[in-house]
């Protein structure tokens, strides 16, 4: 992945409107189609319902009968996409001219594993899509098709809903900036604050403009309204994550609550492998290091009167934290993954958060950008050392814009 | 496109006993099936059921499992161990309903030239009959 | 026959109070037991050396966090325990202990072992609502008579190994008409005796309760049966597993839970068995399509075949399975087929070789000839 190759184009002001009279999700496969017959693509990844049954798999697919059971936006988010794509390329790029259909979540997701070295970007064309947030794992599971309903309920109102998981309720990213010097995705598709008659295509890199010009689709269509509305459902999310975030601090902050939190906690390190950040082949968690004597087991014992099995649950959550908060994409892999419902997600979204902001960082918008542990300023967080003669180094507020 | 087909199986041989033994039916000319790809190894015993496991899942037709007989292993025991692990594999396999015909195993000593002709086109008749294996075509592996 | 220590409690309260005069008395060091944590309805092993804090053991609670056998294996793995403790872990659990013990990734040294005669656990999805001391009342009634609760993890209503074998005091519960008045346990072995003496109570000699013991196992086993009819031609056979298997996320947390696999790192989540992008497009190229990332069916089938043999049954992978995959029945039913294979019951006996460890010259005769 060279630099130049993914530079912003100039103006992307305008995108691609395609008719949507049979849903906007079928207008999108539709395009899929057309891209893969006439070979302006190879092949794309989407998720793709495993037939007789509500599963969705990730697949890369050629053959286009395979696109009938394809959903560019399925109501659960079965495994990270980000970490899909890392699974496909990190032991070498790609020699096809491929498509990945991405939530922006992912995409983050995606960019950040660029970032770790864990993917390669070439002959990729990364497209992400405007998201409403997914379902609760469990709950699609249970009871499919009521949550399929739900799901096209929240496709309807764009601004967050109980029935989608609660990082996608308040989730303000649910769309892709798309003036950043190196953006995430290479064309983006507009689906919010559009009459259900039309799906935008967005090109963001000269990658997308490509990808349109070889399916003959003009750029050529106002992008105010879906940015108007845009707008507007980020406010009131941002607005709900904000009061969401006060409050669940109060609810685990400090050591009691916090351990509370994870009192359930058995162990299974099943948030640690679905987390698209976490890409170690061993986690430092799972690994010999963490092995003890029969004699500190009993000595620590001692130390409190009775000694909880498995150990450290706190010390692998917090450690986990201090590896790849800063990256954290709130996707909420985690916590869908989670067979005790412990708010892991939401914990750290919270924590990424505040970490990303002190940074001025923010994982998976820019893949230009360093990681903040990988960089440094001569002069930053003077805070830390000398508190009293200088401001902060980062306030807190949210940078980016649509 | 199955207007002849020919199918792809996979063979480990361990190179004291059937492998030798595979050589030469080579050299007394006998046909072997074209069909066979051989993997030699020290020993049966080296045979990891994962390799027959994901030979069979990435797509072989079949899969054979070859050694020294019994009580004739150049490191004494290799092959009662593979004899397990066939005993293994093909119960889990018939426990989950998988094709247990495609996986096969068979002694041929280093002077059982005849004989590993002789299997080698049994089991490759036996695989031509049954077809290519399905998952050749499944996805959602 | 074996003397029986009859303490005048109700079962749980009984075996705790065994317990705290194992602790008082210093005939152990520490307690392995279940314990209530923080939270309600969230409970954990852990290891108790005070006697203040034997109030909060919850030895017999019908829940299941992690597999006992897993945890002790990471408490003696290093080396052997050097003080003596006790244990009080189910059946299942103990079996798993016992398998590892014979891979060399437990040591059971200074360790008395205390198992029960077991009625189930809850799947640990019925902890969380807030609900769980509700499940409670029903749970003990239906282990008084001898009864399958159906809402246990599918693998404890189809459960026939709920004695324990090697343990050194059986608690009895299944079956057990006097469980809310009194405690009994079953000293088995001389380990067992000299834990008991001068512990309060009455000693007589006694035999276990065969009759309801039997009763329950029928049950079981019809219930097996049943659990067992549930995985046919919709969810085996290639096709069927591709259904099966749809929801995986490749999490590997039943494997991460089960106390079988105690690898490490897990060949599975090894360079290895990571596909390359060539593999994807060759894929490509052959079937018009591929899943990414691949190996979901090879994971589960050579999971499997690693560790079915030794498989307890203990139905940890199940729970944790955050796709509601039925992996634990998979698990047994393919397991028992193994362990019929080779004459095995994993964990009935220490000296006992792993099938996969050992052969018999003469077995499976012409095969191969």
């Amino acid at each position: 992945m060279t630099a130049t190759e993914n530079i912003k184009i100039e103006k992307p002001p305008k995108g691609a409107s395609i008719p949507a009279k049979e849903g906007i999700k079928k207008a999108i496969l539709g395009v899929f189609k057309k891209a893969l017959e006439t070979e302006a693509l190879d092949a794309i990844m989407i998720p793709v319902k495993v037939p007789e049954t509500e599963s969705y798999a990730w697949v890369l697919l050629k053959d286009t009968t395979l696109l009938e059971n394809a959903d560019p936006l399925p109501p659960v988010m079965t495994i990270q996409g980000g970490k899909v794509l890392s699974d496909l390329t990190k032991h070498g790029k790609i020699n096809k001219n491929i498509a990945a259909v991405l939530r922006p979540c992912e995409t983050r997701a995606a960019v950040e594993l660029f970032k770790l070295k864990q993917l390669h970007f070439e002959n990729i064309t990364l497209i992400s899509i405007d998201c409403p947030g997914a379902i609760p794992l469990s709950e699609y599971l249970a009871e499919p098709e009521k949550s399929k309903k739900s799901f096209d309920n929240v496709l309807d109102k764009w601004d967050g809903d109980d029935a989608v998981r609660k990082v996608c309720q308040i989730c303000y990213r649910f769309s892709l900036p798309t003036l950043t010097n190196a953006p995430a995705s290479d064309l983006h598709i507009g689906l919010s604050g559009n009459t259900k008659d039309d799906v935008l295509l967005i090109p963001v890199t000269p990658k997308g403009e490509k990808i349109l010009e070889r399916l003959d689709l003009k750029a050529d269509s106002s992008l105010q309204k879906w940015e108007t509305k845009i707008k507007e459902i980020k406010k009131i999310k941002s607005q709900r994550r904000k009061k969401f975030n006060h409050d669940f601090k109060a609810n685990i902050s400090g050591p009691e609550k916090f351990t509370a939190v994870f009192d359930g906690c058995i162990n299974c390190h099943n948030c640690q492998s679905v987390c698209p950040i976490c890409y170690c082949q061993q986690c430092y968690f799972d690994s010999a290091t963490t092995k003890l004597s029969s004699e500190d087991y009993f000595r620590r014992a001692k130390e409190r009167g009775a000694l909880r099995f498995p150990l450290d649950t706190i010390l692998f959550h917090l450690g986990r934290m201090s590896h790849m908060a800063l990256s954290c994409v709130s996707c909420g892999a985690c916590e869908d993954a989670c067979p005790m419902s412990i708010s892991v997600s939401q914990v750290f979204s919270l924590v990424g958060e505040q970490t990303q902001q002190a940074f001025n960082y923010t994982p998976g918008i820019n893949r230009e950008e360093s990681l903040a542990l990988q960089d440094y300023l001569e002069d930053e967080f003077c805070e830390v050392e000398t508190p009293s003669e200088c401001e902060p180094t980062n306030s807190n507020e949210v940078k980016e814009n649509v | 496109m199955e207007k002849e087909y020919t199918p792809q199986i996979i063979g480990f041989l361990c190179t004291w006993c059937s492998y030798t033994g595979a050589d030469l039916a080579g050299v007394s000319r006998l046909q072997i099936p074209p069909s066979i790809r051989v993997i030699r190894l020290m020993c049966s015993g080296r045979i990891d059921p994962l390799f027959v496991t994901k030979a069979f899942i990435s797509g072989s037709d079949g899969v054979m499992m070859m050694g020294c007989h019994p009580g004739d292993c150049h490191y004494q025991k290799g092959n009662y161990y593979t004899r397990r692990r066939y005993k293994t594999i093909n119960s889990v396999f018939e426990s989950l309903h998988l094709d247990t015909e495609r996986i096969f195993l068979s002694w041929v000593s280093a002077s059982e030239g005849v004989k590993y002709a002789h299997v080698t086109k049994e089991f490759s008749d036996k695989i031509t009959g049954l077809g290519p294996n399905p998952v050749k075509k499944e996805i959602f592996l | 026959m074996s003397d029986v220590l009859k303490i005048k409690k109700p079962v749980e309260e009984g075996i705790t109070e065994f317990l705290k005069f194992l602790l008082e008395k210093n005939k152990v060091k520490g307690i392995f037991t279940l314990r209530k944590a923080g939270k309600t309805d969230s409970f954990s092993y852990s290891l108790i050396t005070d006697v203040e804090e034997i109030k909060n053991a919850a030895p017999l609670t019908p829940i299941m966090p992690a597999n006992a056998g897993q945890l002790l294996s990471s408490f003696t793995l290093e080396d052997a325990i050097k003080e003596p403790i006790a244990v009080v872990i189910r059946p299942c659990e103990l079996r798993a202990f016992v398998e590892l013990t014979k891979r060399t990734q437990a040591n059971m040294e200074n360790i008395y072992l205390i198992s029960s005669t077991c009625a189930g656990v809850f799947p640990l999805k019925s902890a969380q609502n807030g609900k769980f001391s509700q499940l409670l009342p029903k749970y003990w009634e239906a282990a008084k008579k001898s009864e399958v609760l159906a809402s246990l993890r599918p693998t404890c209503t189809a459960c026939e190994h709920f004695v324990p074998a090697l343990a050194d005091i059986t608690i009895s519960v299944v079956g057990n008409k006097n469980l809310t008045e009194e405690c009994s346990l079953h000293l088995n072995t001389s380990k067992g005796e000299e834990l008991a003496q001068g512990a309060p109570g009455n000693k007589t000699t006694e035999k276990l309760n065969d009759k309801e013991l039997a009763q329950l196992k029928e049950l079981r086993l019809k219930e097996r049966e049943k659990l067992f009819a549930s995985v046919n031609d919709k969810n085996l056979g290639l096709a069927g597993l591709v259904k099966t298997f749809a929801p995986c996320l490749s999490c590997h947390g039943c494997r991460q839970v089960c106390p079988i696999c105690f690898c490490t790192l897990c060949d599975f989540d090894s360079k290895t068995h990571e596909d390359t992008a060539s593999h994807y497009q060759s894929e490509l190229n052959q079937k018009g399509g591929a899943r990414v990332p691949s190996g979901t069916i090879f994971f589960h089938t050579g999971r499997m075949i690693h560790m079915a043999v030794s498989c307890v049954n203990c139905g940890m992978c199940s729970d944790v399975c955050p796709a509601d995959i039925p992996v634990a029945t998979l698990f047994s039913m393919v397991g028992e087929s193994l362990q019929k294979l080779f004459d095995y019951l994993p964990g009935r006996d220490l000296e006992e070789p792993a099938p996969s460890e050992t052969f018999i010259e003469n077995e499976f005769a012409g095969l191969g000839e």
